[in-house]
């Protein structure tokens, strides 16, 4: 027996009408974005962005209970589209994985159809917004009535839902400056990425020390033909300490002593010096198959001493600072009304400060422990607790989905 | 390296290859299937054991270059073989699994990494674990999904007999997903502590994003009862979309400035 294919446009609705509507929703977005220009989304902020948002989510949830028999709404929150929906979401995130999503040259096809800033773009918000649409109906259905047996589905769907459209509603307000202070100074200025104009804020941060801890130097044979360093016998990176030892092809070294803190002497002979004037100094002997054993002193050099290194025959063995380990600021942020928050701002340690979110960012890299200027960067996204919120439920989802999974294993 | 990593990869290999001699006998000689058991774990223990040893020498967890990721996925992805033999009887998944583990042991093998104690600042922090083991678990349960949807693909073509091939496949999707999900959260959470926000379109992140994507289709696909014979190409390409996350991205034109590529110095 010949099962004829449905017609298209014949109830019920499956994959041929969501791949259509898909691509209607791609084709349209590339339009629009290329009629406005490549300008991208309008970006409403608060409270507009969330009365939409509010107003977007009853409607879908109203439309899904009333029309829960109604064949289309039925497509509409229904796995097949929401397949389509996936596979343009991919195909989109696809664009904006492969392309550099940076300026490009005004007026070229990437910067008009706004393939260069894709997740800001219409074909990509509008594809979202009819996921959010397909989303939210198919998650009414399980939300009433109310059965303990959808629990699992709802978090998931539902955190996935609040992430989303949170995450991506909420993207105007906020607000990421860079704030350059120098130490001993305050400064309530912060610059954007996109803009030389600083914005006043809200509180200033006064820096009161800036230190930065590294890992010891290593030591380099440098090959100034052809501008490389050379790997060492091991392939080790090789950390300067007392009786370290190294070899390269013809080459050994062994390290006679080391000094982490030292100034340079008088007949040659580094002297030990304080933590903040003091750079690394490393006497090594240099044993190679074209000379004879001799003894130098090497150094990593700082911005105002010159580093020593040991020649070769036309190789050179050279230490270099070691990269950073750890930096920190201490800081004092103070608001208008005068309220004060002493902390230490460091990678991986941000401070909150009423509202704002502080991070250690960066410093004066030519200068390296010697920086006298501390890069922090303030962030503000009231949008935060309820894109958290979302990740909290389709984590608590996601678990009860792992226990469901291994227990329904156990009938395979 | 340092330490002596060939011994190591060797005597893993050596495990793994004499364990699956003696595997093939045990039908014939039950004792064997014991001996075989033991040299099978013997493997993973001896991979566990270097990178417990490597972790000390190194002073931070070994998990920031690719090469130290092989290292875990040398020694987990044998597990897993094992776990589906006793969990469902399978024997065949866990040759497959060796024969990737080895692989992964032959690429550091022959390309070794340059040894570096140092861990940029962004990464000494208490997420960086359980980021990096969360996906490790979940890529090679991926993995596995993968080739034994290629060998029930294998099945098909010759109309074998596949009892419950599929159903492992799915499983194994489906625990890889959650996996794949918590450690996408996961960097979500760290990256808002350590990069100040949590979803940046970082051209590692779009990519994770884009293989959690195929993992949620192919669930929602399965669900709606969509020939499972078909599905299982679906899982056995998906892997390629992980792949190119894992150690693609980083040669991609759009990885420039991306946070996650630590190689360079």
């Amino acid at each position: 027996m010949v099962v004829a294919p449905r017609r298209w446009f014949h109830a019920p609705w499956e994959f041929k009408e969501s791949m259509l509507f898909t691509a209607i929703f791609v084709i349209a977005g590339f339009g629009i974005e290329y009629a406005v220009g490549g300008e991208g989304i309008p970006q409403p902020h608060l409270p507009y962005n969330a009365i939409f948002l509010g107003v977007f989510g009853v409607l879908i949830l109203s439309v899904g209970l009333a029309f829960r028999n109604n064949s289309v709404v039925k497509w509409l929150g229904g796995i097949p589209l929401g397949l389509f929906l996936i596979c343009a979401i991919a195909t989109l995130s696809l664009i904006g994985g492969i392309v550099p999503q940076e300026d490009a040259i005004p007026g070229s096809l990437s910067a008009l159809l706004r393939i260069n800033h894709i997740f800001s773009s219409w074909p990509f918000a509008l594809t979202i917004l009819l996921f959010l649409v397909n989303l939210g109906i198919g998650l009414s259905w399980r939300l009433l009535p109310f059965n303990r047996q959808n629990f699992q589905f709802i978090l998931f769907h539902a955190g996935f839902w609040i992430a989303l459209s949170c995450g991506i509603f909420g993207s105007p307000d906020l607000q990421r400056l860079v704030v350059p202070i120098e130490v001993g100074k305050a400064n309530n200025l912060g610059y954007t990425m996109d803009s030389e104009l600083p914005k006043p804020l809200p509180f200033s941060i006064f820096l009161q020390n800036f230190s930065l801890e590294e890992y010891p130097p290593q030591l380099l044979l440098y090959d100034p033909h052809s501008d490389k360093l050379l790997v060492e016998h091991s392939q080790t990176i090789i950390q300067v300490r007392k009786g370290v030892k190294a070899s390269w092809k013809g080459v050994e070294v062994l390290v006679l002593d080391y000094m982490p803190h030292a100034l340079p002497g008088k007949n040659g002979a580094p002297q030990p010096a304080d933590r903040i004037t003091g750079i690394p100094f490393a006497k090594v002997r240099i044993i190679s198959t074209n000379a004879i054993p001799r003894e130098a002193w090497i150094s990593t050099g700082s911005p105002i001493l010159k580093p020593y290194a040991a020649d070769l025959g036309g190789l050179f063995l050279i230490m270099m600072q070691g990269s950073p380990k750890s930096f920190r600021s201490a800081i004092s942020v103070q608001d208008e009304n005068g309220d004060q928050k002493k902390a230490n701002l460091e990678v991986n340690h941000p401070v909150d400060f009423k509202g704002w979110k502080l991070y250690q960012m960066g410093y004066d890299e030519k200068a390296g422990r010697w920086s006298q200027l501390s890069l922090v960067e303030v962030i503000h996204d009231p949008w935060l607790p309820a894109v958290y919120l979302g990740l909290f439920m389709i984590m608590a989802g996601n678990t009860l989905f792992f226990w469901n999974g291994i227990k329904s294993s156990e009938v395979a | 390296m340092v330490f002596d990593f060939k011994t190591a990869a060797i005597l893993a290999i050596a495990c793994w290859v004499t364990g699956s001699l003696l595997d093939l006998f045990a039908r014939k000689i039950p004792v064997l299937k014991l001996l075989a058991s033991i040299l099978f774990f013997g493997g993973s223990a001896v991979i566990v054991a270097f990178i417990a040893n490597y972790w000390i020498v190194l002073d931070r967890p070994p998990l920031r270059t690719l090469g130290e990721t092989r290292l875990w996925y040398a020694a987990l992805i044998p597990l897993v073989g094992l776990l589906v033999e006793y969990r469902w009887k399978i024997r065949w998944l866990k040759y497959y699994c060796m024969v990737l583990s080895g692989f992964f042991l032959g690429i550091n093998y022959f390309n070794p990494e340059v040894f570096d104690k140092t861990l940029m600042p962004a990464l000494q922090s208490p997420w960086f674990v359980p980021h990096v083991v969360v996906y490790l678990v979940g890529y090679v349960l991926l993995a596995a999904s993968s080739v034994t949807a290629l060998h029930n693909i294998s099945l098909q073509l010759r109309s074998l007999k596949n009892d419950n091939g599929e159903s492992i496949a799915h499983y194994l999707a489906l625990l890889g997903f959650v996996l794949l999900t918590f450690g996408l959260i996961f960097g979500a959470l760290w990256a808002k502590e350590a990069w100040g926000h949590y979803w940046t379109w970082d051209p590692k992140e779009t990519w994770a994003f884009l293989s959690w994507l195929a993992y949620l289709a192919y669930l929602h696909a399965f669900r709606y009862k969509i020939d499972r014979g078909k599905l299982q190409w679906y899982l056995a390409l998906s892997f390629i979309v992980l792949l190119v996350c894992w150690f693609g991205v980083n040669y991609l034109p759009s990885a420039q400035n991306s946070v996650h590529t630590y190689t360079k110095t």
